[in-house]
């Protein structure tokens, strides 16, 4: 970067394929129209005029998946939900992103004992971002997309570092759960989400 | 300078060609290289707002939608023809006068016929589906 | 808006054969309400919406109560004679209620601008005597509210037009509301536990992993 920065100083701007690809890509995330609860309101509160994320490029809130290519999974995710949940991010193209807004996306927030909450929607999709929050201001919401703008202008094209949908190898979609007769069936995607590690404390 | 005048010709033929083709080249080239080909069953099936969908979505839509469509060609053709004869209007003869006239009463004939249908009203039950 | 006995005595009166309890609630809230019994519930109910002085056009919310087997001890005095003596004395004695599904309707009026009057019906038992009539018929908005008692308590009204769970899926096999709903056991940390949760955290994370 350093001497792309010094000939920026002279006036002379450079880049690479790979920066101007990022750089198209990161200035025009379209979110899909995804609101479930009460962080649902500071979405919408971050797309009206005081807080503007069109100026991030991200003004179109699309209906439909299949134009989409950031979801931001903003409220309670019930069990019930769930399956929607992860169907409709399986009909989004490549590349897309997940941003969890709020606690109970991240974790099932202040909800998590209830019988219809999913503790978190990271145990089904590959969550980008998390916003913590309860509801986050739409500050926190443009942080955390700017934060994701950041992740986007890291990625390589090439190389082990490379996003999902440029490995041949990587999973083209991930399995729905399904409603089981007490819980959802499987209860997590294993391969995303491993339950917490083990803290001394409890057996102090 | 004949030749000249051709060889400028075929050139700017020639770039204008290039100049189409260029982005899909590239972007074929791009696509061959950075997007590979990844379809999965749930990726394609049919959006239906998240639920399980069960056949695809080509489904018969009611036949007289396509109603308004077809009122809106006939009597935007006709305005058409009339803008001409609103320009002339000063001097046309009365043979063109009454031929006009003709034109305009059988439009208004097909308009009287679609009111009396039903076809302009307003609809109170209109849902997409095999019939209703 | 009408006192309670006078409404029992209206009832009594208009549906023949039907049963009024009223509950009193001496609580702050003091919200006494009146008990049906299901077969003339409807009954009662269109006499409730029908009659112009009452005129409840307007049921707005219709929620399900759980009630296990309950102890209740009275004090009552009794009166003994020992040799010739009269004494009174108090004595408690245990009354046992039977456990039962309780759906309460709190229903207003739109039209004489009174309200609310809090009706219940109660059903024989929890397991398999577990039907009601549905007052669906008689107001709307009961339609989905019924279907959440359904769902997460499982009274089955009977009547309804459309009984499904609401807020759970098809396949789901129990009722959540109840006492004795057990959750799936699906543990995930969280900071700072106690009480039940760190018993839970413990049996999750046993103490040779811990260690290790």
């Amino acid at each position: 970067m350093e001497p792309e920065i010094e000939l920026q100083r002279h006036g002379v701007f450079t880049t690479t394929v790979e920066q101007l690809y990022n750089w198209g890509r990161k200035n025009s995330l379209w979110p899909l129209q995804f609101g479930l609860a009460c962080c649902a309101i500071e979405m919408i509160a971050a797309s009206m005029a005081r807080f503007d994320i069109a100026r991030f490029g991200a003004e179109v809130f699309r209906p439909s998946p299949r134009q989409a290519d950031l979801m931001i999974v903003a409220g309670t995710v019930t069990k019930k939900m769930a399956p929607q949940v992860v169907r409709l991010y399986n009909q989004m193209p490549e590349p897309k992103y997940v941003i969890a807004m709020g606690a109970c996306a991240i974790s099932g927030g202040p909800f998590k004992e209830g019988y219809n909450v999913l503790k978190g929607i990271d145990r089904y999709l590959p969550v980008d971002v998390f916003i913590p929050g309860c509801p986050p201001r739409p500050e926190a919401l443009l942080h955390g997309l700017m934060l994701l703008q950041k992740k986007i202008a890291a990625q390589p094209l090439t190389g082990p570092g490379r996003p999902r949908y440029l490995d041949q190898n990587g999973p083209s979609e991930f399995p729905c759960p399904s409603y089981g007769a007490h819980d959802l069936e499987p209860l997590c995607n294993h391969a995303l989400w491993q339950p917490p590690s083990v803290r001394e404390e409890l057996h102090s | 300078m004949h030749s000249d005048s051709w060889s400028f010709l075929a050139l700017f033929a020639l770039a204008a060609v290039g100049f189409a083709l260029a982005p899909l080249i590239i972007a074929w080239v791009w696509a061959r290289a950075y997007s590979p080909r990844k379809p999965g069953a749930i990726k394609n099936a049919t959006y239906e707002c998240g639920l399980a969908s069960e056949g695809t979505g080509w489904i018969q839509f009611q036949s007289d939608i396509y109603l308004y469509g077809i009122v809106f060609l006939v009597f935007d053709v006709e305005t058409i023809f009339l803008m001409p004869v609103a320009a002339a209007f000063q001097g046309l003869s009365f043979g063109a006068c009454a031929a006009m006239s003709v034109f305009m009463l059988l439009l208004v004939e097909g308009l009287v016929w679609l009111w009396l249908k039903g076809a302009l009203g307003s609809r109170t039950k209109y849902c997409y589906g095999t019939g209703n | 808006m009408i006192a309670l006995e006078e409404l029992k005595s209206r009832i009594a009166a208009a549906v023949s054969g039907a049963q009024v309890e009223i509950i009193p609630n001496p609580s702050l809230a003091n919200q006494p309400s009146i008990l049906l019994d299901g077969p003339h519930a409807r009954a009662v109910a269109r006499f409730l919406r029908d009659e112009p002085d009452l005129a409840f056009d307007y049921a707005s919310n219709v929620t399900g109560v759980d009630w296990p087997e309950r102890v209740i001890k009275e004090k009552i005095k009794v009166k003994k004679e020992t040799g010739g003596v009269v004494s009174e004395t108090e004595e408690t004695i245990e009354r046992k209620t039977p456990a039962c599904l309780e759906v309460v309707y709190h229903l207003y009026s739109m039209a004489l601008r009174h309200g609310p009057l809090v009706v219940r019906l109660r059903t024989g038992d929890r397991q398999n005597d577990v039907a009601l009539p549905s007052l669906t018929p008689v107001w709307r908005s009961c339609e989905f509210q019924e279907r959440e008692v359904f769902d997460l308590f499982g009274v089955i009204f009977q009547g309804h037009h459309d009984l499904r769970r609401l807020l759970m899926w098809e396949g789901f096999k129990d009722h959540p509301m109840r006492k004795d709903y057990v959750a799936p056991d699906d543990y995930e940390y969280e900071p700072t536990p106690h009480d039940q949760t760190l018993e839970r955290a413990r049996r999750h994370y046993p103490q040779e992993a811990a260690q290790s």
